[in-house]
């Protein structure tokens, strides 16, 4: 354990003192506000460490962990959202009384449990950080327990993740009864040179099944409306970015070392399940009334689209896939932050009916101009985030002639349009009457979220408008290199 | 031949558990009875039903007696290579155990461990 | 610098409007004034300069051109370029955003700044596409227009029509066209860094690009769509008259007299630069497909009862006069379609001045309850008079201009279809006089609108008049702009 390893390692280190520290600090005595406060300058510290770790990367720090650019770009936005999602947090729990200190330390701990994941070279550190990034998620879908849907959507979601956990570690033992090893490398040499096993092929499917449940990739993916919908707005927030980021960034990094033409049927599955995605998201977001089971369908075709660049494999994945998921994150921290602060209200209702967004524009036309600009980057309209993501998407599919993928993605696309022009229309319409209009004024959102607004809308369109120094970081990437 | 071994795994499992089922089902008397089919509850006659709501306090005894039960049993292989591991090691377990000292400070705090 | 200046100058001035909106309505419509004259005179200033001193003795075909790092890792740059055919829609874009401006419903009510800001990013959003010369940066400007004029619909559209259907239809076809002419522009700059190793989307260096097999004529294909669901060509028509008739008249000046020309701008621009071969392969079927929508369109207006889907309908008819040209592959009919695109955004700017009028104050727009209305409104009724000679292609008004090129083009080209395009216009004689005829003519019907044209819409129309008159009269120094540009 030399000093470099230690400074390799210096966010997490960071991420798993201020966890302590910060339990430390609400036994001794409850504040929210120290708490949420605690949190954010946790998530500001690993941050900070992670120019730290840069300084010594590429670092393969034990048989487990390789802490390299790729793995810090990932960290970066993944501790971005779990800062974002701290702030929501705040002015969510706040309004809702209770316990809320320590929503907190479940929230830090997935996060490092997904940092665990993008950095890991070994299938035991991947488990491992799957594990401890999903766990906490149980607790902090069912934080809310005075509803019954929050209560709800935590059992559903223990059980099938639990299901897809188990179906990863028998995908993994499979593999391992052939390759003897659990490492990475490891594990895609044996991919290749036992290709005719049906073990093998056996062992990878069920891998994928899996991630794919993570993933929400079709037809895994009926769980995601329910699940969204229960869970309160700042946690489907952290769910639909750092969840689905964390699981495809290290899945790429396991894949990227197999070549493309090992396994064409397991290909060819992968390509079935991102276009039924695709189409299964957008049809199904077509017949939803609820702006959050909307986003929930547009995350089940988000990874679909994401998907189709992952099959390109290599660095024109990696990039593709990293500055997609960076415009992603920005605009659904965005439009769930929306509707946190929305719901952030003194009914202690979840404002996400169609019907709570009537008239918005009119309303609380700053909250509505940002939420409209996020569903714009949603929809990939040119000049925001999404856009430029839609581009790199289509070229990473083009690159590797991934034609009829490209085909879906095209229609996909378009149909998803319409439901996020839905939400824009509604919002614009005026409003039924007088006192409805007066009910969605109350909340008072906190200066903290108004800051990370500003700062999400402005990543938005800087992303979209001028986004070559992003793109020097990550172009910066290479995944082969292992 | 790697699927062979799995095949005839899985085909022997199925076999033990299925085999054992049906083979108590063809030998075992058949003579069922009301005290038969009581909760078993080491010998005590049952009270009451057994849907009942049990005290929460229950499962915050059992997760913290689990937390302290799994920190012993990674203890012991810890002791065992105690001189292999040397300084770092020590200090490793250290920073273990006092991390879950912290969680038992905090559950204490929270009213854990005062029963009713 | 001046050009990134006719972009960012009526954004400006948008933004201006917004601010100044939430005083005073009235505030941000001289606001937004202000920077339409001044837009004007940018755009007319600059080509004047650039009439005086061309970039005389490069190879550059650009008048004159900026050129900026923007996103190398994808090979896309900051390049924007005019030379004489972007000179003349720019300078049109500005007369008709001015227009626009001056007719503008945002005088009362809540949030007239926001439908000023609209109608201006609009403009600029138009002025963008017309100077870009990099791929990306005509698609990012080519979807950028939609935002605007979506809200434009939504918000001030009008409430008798289901505005979000048609908003909702108008995004959809455009977007959906859009993203296959965008996987078509990022197949080519593949197939141009495979073939020379150069990664770029420049419009200018993907020229010549070998194409063979399937791709040769998918990716004129795909482009070609994009264009045709813009123009509107007749197959694809079908978002355009639920859209001109949800819009508000200010904004449908602006989508009608530009962002339609903007398909036939990227078919001249685009289509026949990066694709000699397949173009002209294309060519008879285009130009079949142009007829159809010339009859089409002229049947279907003759039978509107409609104002505003009168409109839609005989744009249908002379856009496909455009694409007819365009397509004949020869100088004159180009010329010819060029100058119809100018003439014909004049005039259609001019109906839906029109339409504003009678709309304004809930009138109706249903032709079968108006009538007579001359004797009640004699400017609007000569304005009206001078618009409809110069849709059935008057001599003497820009259409005719043309429309007789066109036809002289198309005649080189096929004289079969061009002689089926020479007997259309006297259906177009027919829909325009019935037209006339049945609003301003007759008995009154009860539904007339009771004023005549205000003092700016009056402006509006007399600016519109001049303009029609003065390119019918002296089509030349229009024409000359397009020289070094077309065959």
């Amino acid at each position: 354990m030399s000093a470099y390893n230690v400074m390799a390692m210096s966010p997490f280190i960071a991420g798993a003192v201020a966890v302590v520290a910060i339990m430390l600090g609400i036994a001794v005595r409850r504040s929210h506000r120290a708490s949420a406060a605690a949190t954010v300058a946790a998530f500001a510290l690993m941050l900070a460490c992670i120019p730290v770790a840069a300084g010594v990367a590429p670092r393969q720090v034990t048989p487990l962990v390789v802490i390299d650019a790729y793995a810090l770009f990932w960290l970066a936005i993944i501790f971005g959202a779990g800062m974002a999602t701290a702030i929501l947090a705040r002015d969510y729990l706040r309004v809702r009384g209770g316990q809320p200190e320590e929503f907190y330390l479940l929230l830090l701990i997935s996060c490092i449990g997904a940092g665990a994941m993008v950095c890991s070279r070994h299938f035991a550190s991947f488990y491992l950080g799957l594990e401890v990034m999903t766990i906490p998620l149980y607790g902090m879908i069912s934080y809310i327990c005075s509803g019954k849907r929050g209560v709800e959507a935590g059992l559903k979601y223990l059980i099938l993740a639990g299901a897809a956990s188990a179906f990863l570690l028998f995908g993994a033992a499979l593999i391992f009864s052939e390759a003897g090893t659990l490492d990475f490398v490891g594990m895609a040499c044996a991919t290749v040179n036992y290709s005719g096993s049906l073990v093998v092929l056996a062992g990878l499917a069920m891998v994928l099944v899996g991630v794919g449940f993570k993933l929400s990739l079709a037809p895994f993916h009926l769980w995601t409306p329910d699940v969204y919908e229960g869970a309160p707005a700042p946690v489907t927030a952290f769910m639909a970015t750092v969840s689905k980021g964390a699981v495809l960034a290290a899945l790429l990094r396991y894949f990227s070392t197999v070549s493309p033409d090992t396994f064409m049927s397991l290909r060819t599955a992968f390509s079935l399940a991102a276009a039924a995605s695709m189409i299964a998201g957008n049809l199904l977001a077509l017949r939803q009334t609820n702006v959050k089971r909307i986003l929930a369908c547009s995350s089940i075709a988000h990874a679909g689209y994401v998907a189709v660049a992952f099959l390109a494999l290599g660095d024109i994945a990696a990039h593709a896939v990293a500055y997609y998921f960076a415009a992603y994150f920005a605009a659904t921290l965005g439009a769930f932050g929306v509707i946190t602060l929305l719901s952030a209200n003194g009914d202690l209702r979840e404002h996400d009916a169609m019907e709570d967004y009537r008239g918005l524009f009119h309303t609380r036309p700053v909250l509505a101009a940002v939420l409209a600009l996020m569903l714009l980057s949603l929809a990939g309209v040119p000049l925001t985030a999404g856009f430029l993501g839609k581009v790199y998407v289509f070229m990473a599919g083009i690159r590797a002639g991934l034609w009829w993928q490209t085909g879906v993605l095209v229609f996909a696309s378009a149909v998803g349009l319409v439901y996020y022009l839905r939400i824009i229309a509604v919002m614009t319409a005026t409003p039924k009457d007088g006192d409805h209009a007066c009910e969605v004024l109350l909340p008072a959102v906190s200066s903290a979220a108004k800051g990370l607004l500003a700062a999400l809308t402005l990543a938005v369109l800087w992303m979209g408008i001028y986004p070559a120094p992003l793109l020097r970081i990550i172009e910066g990437i290479h995944l082969s290199a292992h | 031949m790697n699927l062979l071994f799995v095949i005839s795994f899985v085909c022997l499992a199925a076999g033990m558990v299925g085999g054992g089922l049906v083979f108590s089902f063809l030998v075992a008397p058949h003579r069922p009875g009301a005290i038969k089919n009581t909760p078993y509850e080491c010998g005590e006659q049952p009270i009451g039903q057994a849907w009942i709501q049990f005290n929460v306090g229950y499962y915050l005894f059992g997760l913290m007696f689990l937390v302290f039960d799994v920190e012993a049993a990674f203890l012991y292989p810890w002791a065992v290579a105690f001189r292999q591991m040397g300084t770092v090691g020590l200090i490793e377990a250290g920073l273990f155990i006092l991390v879950l000292l912290v969680g038992l400070a905090y559950a204490w705090k929270k009213g854990v461990l005062e029963w009713v | 610098m001046t050009l990134t200046a006719i972009i960012l100058f009526p954004l400006l001035g948008g933004v201006l409007a917004w601010a100044a909106g939430w005083k005073s309505a009235a505030s941000a419509r001289r606001i937004a004034l202000i920077a339409a004259a001044l837009q004007c005179l940018l755009v007319a200033a600059l080509a004047l300069r650039l009439r005086l001193a061309p970039l005389a003795g490069t190879a550059s075909p650009w008048l004159a051109e900026l050129r900026m790092p923007w996103i190398p890792q994808i090979g896309a740059s900051f390049h924007l370029a005019a030379d004489g055919l972007s000179m003349a829609m720019l300078l049109l874009t500005a007369f008709l955003g001015l227009v626009a401006v001056l007719v503008s419903e945002g005088a009362s009510g809540r949030n007239g700044g926001g439908l000023h800001l609209c109608l201006l990013s609009a403009l600029a959003a138009v002025s963008g596409v017309f100077l870009a010369a990099d791929l990306l940066l005509f698609f990012v400007f080519f979807e950028a227009m939609l935002v605007p004029v979506y809200f434009l619909i939504i918000l001030w559209g009008d409430l008798r029509e289901d505005r979000f259907a048609a908003a909702l239809k108008f995004f959809l076809f455009t977007q959906a066209s859009g993203l296959v002419m965008l996987v078509a522009m990022l197949v080519l700059s593949f197939l141009n860094a495979r073939a020379t190793g150069q990664l770029t989307l420049d419009a200018l260096e993907l020229r010549g690009v070998p194409l063979a097999g399937a791709v040769a004529l998918l990716l004129p294909l795909g482009f070609f769509l994009a264009f045709a669901v813009k123009l509107p060509m007749v197959p694809l028509h079908s978002w355009q008259p639920v859209t001109y008739a949800a819009i508000p008249a200010s904004g449908g000046i602006i989508l009608s007299g530009v962002m339609a020309k903007v398909g036939a701008y990227g078919l001249l621009r685009f289509v026949l630069p990066l694709f000699p071969a397949a173009s002209s392969q294309l060519a008879p079927w285009a130009m079949v497909l142009a007829l159809a929508g010339i009859l089409y369109g002229a049947f279907a207006a003759f039978a509107q009862t409609d104002l505003r889907r009168f409109i839609a309908y005989s744009s249908i008819n002379h856009l496909g006069f455009v694409v007819l040209g365009i397509f004949s592959m020869n100088g004159l009919g180009q010329r010819g379609a060029f100058a119809l695109m100018v003439a014909h955004g004049c005039s259609v700017a001019g109906l839906f001045v029109l339409a504003g009028v009678m709309e304004r104050d809930g009138g109706s727009r249903d032709m079968a309850r108006l009538g007579g209305l001359w004797a009640a409104a004699p400017r609007l009724g000569a304005f009206a008079l001078l618009l409809i000679m110069a849709t059935l292609g008057l001599p003497g008004l820009a259409n005719f201009v043309g429309e007789f090129l066109v036809l002289l083009g198309t005649f080189q080209a096929s004289p079969r279809i061009a002689v089926l395009a020479a007997l259309s216009t006297g259906l177009s004689a027919a829909y325009a006089l019935r037209f006339m005829q049945r609003i301003f003519f007759g008995p009154r019907r009860g539904a007339e609108p009771a004023a005549d044209l205000s003092g700016r819409q009056a402006v509006a129309a007399l600016l519109l008049v001049a303009s029609l008159l003065l390119l019918g009269l002296f089509p030349g120094t229009m024409l000359q702009a397009v020289n070094g540009v077309l065959p």
